[in-house]
């Protein structure tokens, strides 16, 4: 007798898979079938290899691999897969959600304690799940003499904007969601939202707390503005464009940063007081003011909140490796795909799978995104480092920072760069191409 | 298409525009606002014009509409403004106004505009730099010697004489 399975009897395992076989079929010819007329009566479909794609097509395209590539590579370089899943939402929440456990354990370090430790044996891997579960699956409260139309929109909204600030982000050659040719003033645009969000959120959840938190979110980010534009303003100027992408292209053979050190100090010390990390947290102090505007946020609006923060984080990260690191330039690192494999299929073993065409993705682009990972990760340590060093700054100053030292350093490298271009070093038909 | 968009566009802002004069909430009535404000943003960029259009975005939605915001939220309603309850007066004013918008409407439709151009290029911002550089030098000039004033204006309002240097912030 199995001590596994104590009840186990063959014929009632046979007629499960009988049972399982029924259902199968009936949901097939009851759901399945239906959504296919659908689809070939209503939807437009793409032409793929020369060939109308009809749901009929698809499946028998599952059945053989190498027919399947095709769709898959059309899939790739839809507006839909770029908006959802790689160089948009996807990829994005991937390295923010990264970042949330990465940063709990790199302070845990440099603080000598352990860290998340027990959910999922090895070092707390799987703390960040936990934590995710648990917010969603807590109540969520609005408080009762709370704003609730501008509350609930709150978090849908910030989430939103941060989406739309990751979207402008390139992360290889040709890859980026949104490409407009005046990407930089975008940016600008879109980071012109956070503060009204995080006010208005702040106002309407009707708590003194959250409205202080709320209006130092907005002084600190009205503040900390106009240096971060003022600071891009050298890169337009040696560049000429205000494209990400162009950007990229023109730091081929070295990095902005070499020319407009201060610029990037100061876009830094800006990004730091953008995100509201220490040591600019002082809208969510927590030992001040409960949690500055967050306070009142809780379940899975609160979730929202820390999404959209972070996906903030990638995008501000991403934006000074675009500017300054030189976007997803680097040496090719990535190993070329062997020409046999492309034209002939893989042969392993007393396998062959004859698929031609396999790399989904070129080498430009693996290599491309490699670099620009590494480099924004680098930069996204960097953002982390401070909290784990610095205490918080009193908000005088604070203001004293945005208002007066980081206006006026961030006019030097303006000048540096006026200096370089009328001087020929840069620029069309300057010493340095 | 285009006309589509237009109409929605042209529907959200006058919407918005009369909720932000007639809502009783203050805090209502500047979000009105500032959709109102996005919806011009869209209507620059439905004629072409990205780098205004994002302009509009950052310096009237992020910028002005955040002023306002704050004012309403830190002054009491009663201290900037009391409100006068006079029918007679509004629809003066909504007579008035739509005597200047058939008024214009008349022109413009006379005038041969009635569909748009939508094949036209985006306008590049680079001559538009150029043109300021050249032929609106005056203009800009000008724009200058005002934002320096309003500068200074600002710089003498925040120095005030009856702060002792202790008290003072750093």
């Amino acid at each position: 007798m199995s001590t596994i399975a104590p009840q186990f009897r063959l014929s009632r395992f046979i007629a499960s898979l009988f049972d399982i076989i029924f259902w199968v079929l009936l949901i097939f010819s009851l759901v399945g079938l239906p959504i296919v007329f659908i689809i070939l009566f209503y939807i437009k479909m793409p032409i793929v290899n020369h060939q109308l794609l009809t749901p009929y097509l698809a499946m028998t395209w599952m059945a053989d691999p190498s027919r399947t590539l095709p769709i898959i590579k059309t899939l790739l370089h839809t507006t839909f897969f770029h908006v959802v899943a790689f160089p948009g939402f996807g990829f994005a929440a991937l390295l923010a959600a990264a970042t949330i456990f990465v940063e709990r354990k790199f302070l845990a370090k440099i603080q000598l304690r352990v860290g998340p430790l027990y959910c999922g044996k090895i070092e707390g891997i799987l703390q960040l799940m936990g934590d995710g579960l648990k917010l969603i699956s807590k109540e969520i409260i609005i408080p009762a003499k709370a704003d609730k139309p501008i509350f609930w929109v709150g978090p849908l909204l910030f989430v939103g904007t941060a989406g739309a600030f990751v979207s402008l982000i390139p992360v290889a050659p040709g890859w980026v969601v949104a490409n407009p040719n005046v990407g930089l003033l975008a940016v600008f645009a879109t980071i012109g939202f956070f503060p009204i969000i995080s006010v208005l959120s702040a106002w309407a959840a009707n708590n003194k707390w959250t409205f202080i938190g709320g209006l130092r979110a907005l002084h600190q980010m009205i503040a900390f503005e106009i240096p971060l534009i003022l600071s891009l303003l050298s890169i337009v100027i040696m560049t000429g464009t205000l494209n990400l992408s162009q950007i990229v292209e023109s730091q081929q053979h070295y990095w902005w940063i070499v020319f407009a050190p201060v610029s990037a100090i100061v876009f830094f010390i800006c990004i730091i007081a953008e995100l509201e990390r220490v040591p600019f947290d002082l809208p969510e102090a927590e030992s001040e003011i409960v949690a500055g505007w967050l306070t009142e946020f809780s379940g899975m609006m609160y979730g929202l909140i820390q999404l959209g923060t972070y996906l903030k984080l990638y995008a501000f990260a991403g934006l000074f490796t675009v500017l300054f690191l030189g976007g997803w330039n680097g040496p090719m690192v990535w190993p070329a795909f062997p020409a046999d494999i492309v034209t002939q299929g893989i042969t392993i073993g007393p396998i062959t799978a004859k698929i031609a065409g396999l790399p989904l993705f070129d080498q430009d682009m693996l290599n491309g995104t490699l670099w620009f990972v590494i480099k924004t990760v680098g930069v996204i340590l960097l953002i982390l480092l401070p909290r784990g060093v610095f205490p918080r700054i009193r908000i005088d100053m604070l203001l004293h920072t945005g208002w007066y030292k980081l206006i006026g350093l961030s006019f030097i490298n303006i000048f540096i760069a006026l200096g370089l271009l009328y001087a020929g070093v840069l620029g069309p038909g300057g010493l340095i191409q | 298409m285009v006309d589509t968009v237009f109409l929605a566009l042209s529907v959200l802002t006058i919407g918005s525009a009369i909720v932000a004069l007639e809502i009783r909430s203050l805090i209502y009535g500047s979000i009105a606002l500032m959709i109102t404000l996005s919806g011009i943003a869209g209507f620059f960029l439905l004629l072409d014009a990205p780098f205004v259009a994002m302009f509009q975005l950052s310096v009237y939605v992020g910028s002005i509409a955040v002023l306002i915001l704050f004012t309403v939220m830190l002054v009491r309603r009663e201290l900037i403004f009391n409100k006068i309850e006079d029918k007679r007066r509004r629809y003066a004013g909504i007579g008035l106004m739509l005597a200047l918008m058939l008024g214009i409407g008349m022109i413009i439709i006379g005038s041969g505009m009635k569909s748009m151009e939508t094949n036209s290029p985006t306008v590049d911002y680079k001559k538009i730099g150029a043109d300021f550089l050249t032929y609106y030098s005056p203009a800009l000039i000008v724009m200058a010697l005002i934002l320096a004033s309003s500068v200074v204006g600002a710089l003498t309002l925040a120095r005030r004489e009856d702060i002792t240097n202790d008290q003072r912030a750093d």
